[in-house]
This record gives C-alpha cells, structure tokens and sequence, in this order.
C-alpha cells in the first residue's frame, strides 16, 4: 500500500486496470457511460443486447454481503455501548443506596460539615445534643446491643457512631414499656447500643454519624427507618467492630490511666 | 455502480431511522445480556441474603467470645483458638458484607432474625437470639470470669455457639444453589464441627490439668 500510495491520483488508471481486467478495453466506454447514458453502449464493443441488462443486473444483485456484515458489526458494536450504558446507569449500581433512604426518612438530620475523627481523653462539647460526631474518646464504647440502664460517656459512644453503631437515646422520664420496646430493637444485635440521656428535649433521639432523628414515641415507625438505612452503613471505618471497648456507664470519659487499666484487665 | 449510489433509497431520514433503531437494539441487548448476568443473584428476602445478615450478627459475637478468650484464656490453648475464631470469622463477616453489596443489596432488614429459614422464628431464644447465642448476661459473665473459669465458661458457650451456627449453615445449603455461598457455608460447617470436637476434648483435658 505505501509502495502505491506516492503514484497517488496518477496511478488510479492503473488500479482501475487491475481491478477490471476484462474490462481493460472497455473502459474507455465506460467512462462516456456516465457522461452520455444511453448513447454510448451503441458504441460500445459489446453488442448491443447485452448493455441494457447490465444495469438491471446491478440494481437487483445488491452487496447483500457488505450491507449484512456492516449491520452485524455496528449491531455488536452498539450492544456494546449498550451494555456498558446499562451496567454504570443500571438503578441502584453498586451497594446499596442508603444514603438516598436515609435522607427520605421525614425529620432527619444530617450534619454535612466536616466532623473530626481525633482521639482525645478530653471530655469533648459537641455541638448536637447527643453528638453525631467529632474528636472522641480513643476508646470506643462497646455496641454488641448493648442496653445499658444508665448514661454513658459521649466520648466514648461517638466513637461507637465511627464504627458504624446506631446509638438509641432516650430521656430518663420515657415510660417503662417504651424503653423495653427500644431495648427489643438493640439486644442481640451488633452495631446497636441503647443508654438514657440526662437532657433530652425529645423522649428519644437517634445518633448515626452525621445523622440524627427525634421522636416522641418508641412505637414511630421511623426508628426502624433510620436503623434500616444507616446501621453499619454510615460507618467511618468499614469493616470496624463493636466488641470489647468501655462498658462502664458514667458521664466521664476513661481517663488514660482508665483506660490503660481496661486493657490491662483484658489481657 | 453509479447508479446505486445515486439511489434514493439511501435518504438521511431512512438513515437515522435505522441508526435509532439500531440504538434501541443494542440497548435491549446490553439490558437483556445485564439481565442475564445478574439472573442468579440473591433477592432481598432470598434465604442467601438472610443467611449472609445473620450468620454476620452471630458470627460478631464469636469474634467477641474469641477475643475474650484470647486476651485472658487460662490455658494457651484456650488463647490460641480463641485467637483463631475471632480472625477467621472476622474475615467470613467480611466476606458475606461483600455479598450484600455486590448483590445491592441493604446488610440491614426489616425482617425479623431467621425469617429466610422454615419454622425459624420457633428457633428463636430469650426474644431475638438466634441459636446457640448467648444473652447479655452471659457475655457480662464471660468478660468478668478469670482463671480457670474464664476457661470454662468459654468452651461451653462457643461450643452452643457452634451447635447453633452449623443448625444455620444446613439450614441454608438446602435453599441455595449460589456457589459462592455453598462453598462458604461449606466450610464454616466443616471447620466449626473440627472445633466442637477439638473443644470438647480441650474440655476433658482442662479438668484433669
């Protein structure tokens, strides 16, 4: 091909030649076919009945062949592209949209701004009451569905929320058979913990990180809502666990030496 | 040759009806063959599902039991397989997680524990626990327990933990043919059964010592 390509244009005779061998002296009368329609094949070599067939031949006799596998081709081809359409804006995609269902649930609120995720033995003021996130304890509390019957140190229930837990809350006056309804949704279930709050100006408050929901009543369908769309799944370190951790209640968090005594106890 | 290319029957309206068409057909088969590659994947309520969600709550509290005994077994042995309970199921934790999102689905469900297995409410104990978990109290007394009784209490409970969980694990390879689900229970029921009796062992060795 490159060999040909500098004849270029010039040598076009030549390749019509090669392509139309037995037509190499008819050509010239090819040429005046398209200038003169009818009048050259009377001229032409040929006899005159066979000139009239000729292009009745070629509009029957289509390239079926050509049209057929360029059909086929950008058949695939565009199969393809549509496959791959689908695949990246199937519904849903990957995982599971929980965000989306989180967000639905009518009430919720959800901080946007940048929570911190610092250690700290420090008792820490937050700016949501209970807090959603921010600088905590290094030690996390621990949310095996955990009830427990007194409050706990926030610190150490934020750094719960970072591993994925859903923290039920309830104001200390809730009536008995609402906590034990709260306490049926927690116990057995990991990433779940419940504890009474001294301050609450909602009967119950529930904490995901950077998520938050009040209601008046344990029977409100909404808690399951908002368990359903962001245990586990708004955590900030997947694959993170609920064992172990503070199961002392109190509203100090573990000091170092606390906490240094803790693992101490453990191992 | 001429004259077919001049043909009308090649007009730009001709065309683009053909190219739409042929747009609409490549997207029914990409959705189709999407379809079909995604047949086999688990439903929300599927036993499969169900089974990935709860065995990962009762597989938490082994890791939980495990790294108790870990951390203050009495006997090395008791430290070294509680060590290895915990790591392994961890790691299966993780890969059923990885099931739910590669099947889109939420790791959390309105249904109640056991719902995917025939009769599994009646396989319920103290309200929501699924079989051979122990109740908080228990745990408590796990954590608290030193010495040889820490020991003790570990082999009996992780012993019922296991009964319960290989009773979840038959009750799953009767409902699905996903293979990698088969080839996962599969193994937590070989491995677990290994342990029952490795434990059971451990238990008369521990009394003599």
């Amino acid at each position: 091909m490159s060999i040909s390509t500098p004849g270029g244009e010039q040598h076009r005779p030549g390749l019509v030649k090669v392509g139309g061998k037995p037509a190499a002296g008819a050509k010239p009368g090819a040429k005046t076919t398209t200038g003169g329609g009818k009048t050259p094949p009377k001229g032409g070599k040929g006899g005159g009945p066979r000139k009239p067939i000729t292009p009745i031949k070629v509009n029957q006799g289509r390239n079926w062949g050509p049209i057929a596998m360029f059909a086929a081709v950008g058949l695939i081809a565009v199969g393809i592209i549509g496959w791959g359409a689908w695949a990246a804006f199937k519904p849903g995609g990957a995982g599971y949209d929980w965000e989306t269902r989180a967000g639905a649930i009518d009430g919720i609120t959800h901080v946007t701004t940048e929570l911190k995720s610092n250690h700290t033995y420090n008792p820490e003021k937050y700016e949501q009451d209970p807090p959603v996130g921010g600088t905590h304890s290094y030690v996390w509390q621990q949310c095996m569905g955990n009830i427990y019957d007194a409050p706990i140190p926030k610190e150490h229930a934020v750094h719960s929320l970072e591993h994925g837990a859903v923290w039920i809350t309830y104001r200390k006056d809730l009536p008995a058979d609402q906590v034990a309804a709260l306490a049926a949704k927690v116990e057995g279930k990991e990433m779940m913990l419940l504890s009474p709050v001294a301050d609450l100006d909602k009967p119950i408050s529930l904490q995901a990180w950077s998520y938050q929901l009040k209601v008046d009543n344990a029977s409100d369908a909404r808690i399951d809502d908002f368990i359903g769309a962001l245990r586990v799944n708004a955590t900030q370190e997947p694959g993170a666990t609920c064992q172990g951790g503070n199961t002392a209640t109190g509203d100090k968090p573990l000091t170092e030496e606390q906490a240094a005594a803790l693992q101490q106890q453990q191992g | 040759m001429t004259d077919v290319g001049n043909s009308p029957r090649f007009s730009t309206r001709g065309l683009a009806l053909s190219v739409a068409l042929a747009l609409l057909v490549g997207l029914a088969i990409g959705f189709g063959v999407t379809r079909l590659a995604s047949a086999g994947t688990p439903a929300d309520d599927s036993a499969a599902a169900g089974f990935a969600r709860d065995m990962s709550t009762h597989h938490a509290q082994a890791v939980a039991m495990g790294m108790i005994a870990a951390k203050k077994g009495n006997a090395h042995e008791v430290r070294t397989l509680g060590e290895d309970i915990a790591l392994t199921q961890q790691a299966q934790i993780g890969i059923m997680s990885q099931w739910l999102r590669d099947w889109g689905l939420n790791i959390n469900s309105d249904a109640k524990p056991m719902a995917w297995m025939p009769d599994g409410d009646k396989a319920l104990t103290n309200g929501n626990l699924m079989p051979g978990m122990a109740t908080s109290q228990e745990m408590t007394a796990l954590e608290n327990a030193t010495g040889k009784d820490a020991d003790r209490l570990f082999l009996e409970m992780m012993i019922k933990h296991h009964l319960g969980g290989v009773h979840m694990v038959d009750a799953v390879l009767t409902q699905t043919d996903d293979p990698d689900v088969l080839w996962l229970a599969k193994g937590m029921k070989a491995r677990q059964q290994l342990e029952i009796s490795e434990m059971q062992q451990l238990q008369t060795t521990l009394a003599k010592r």
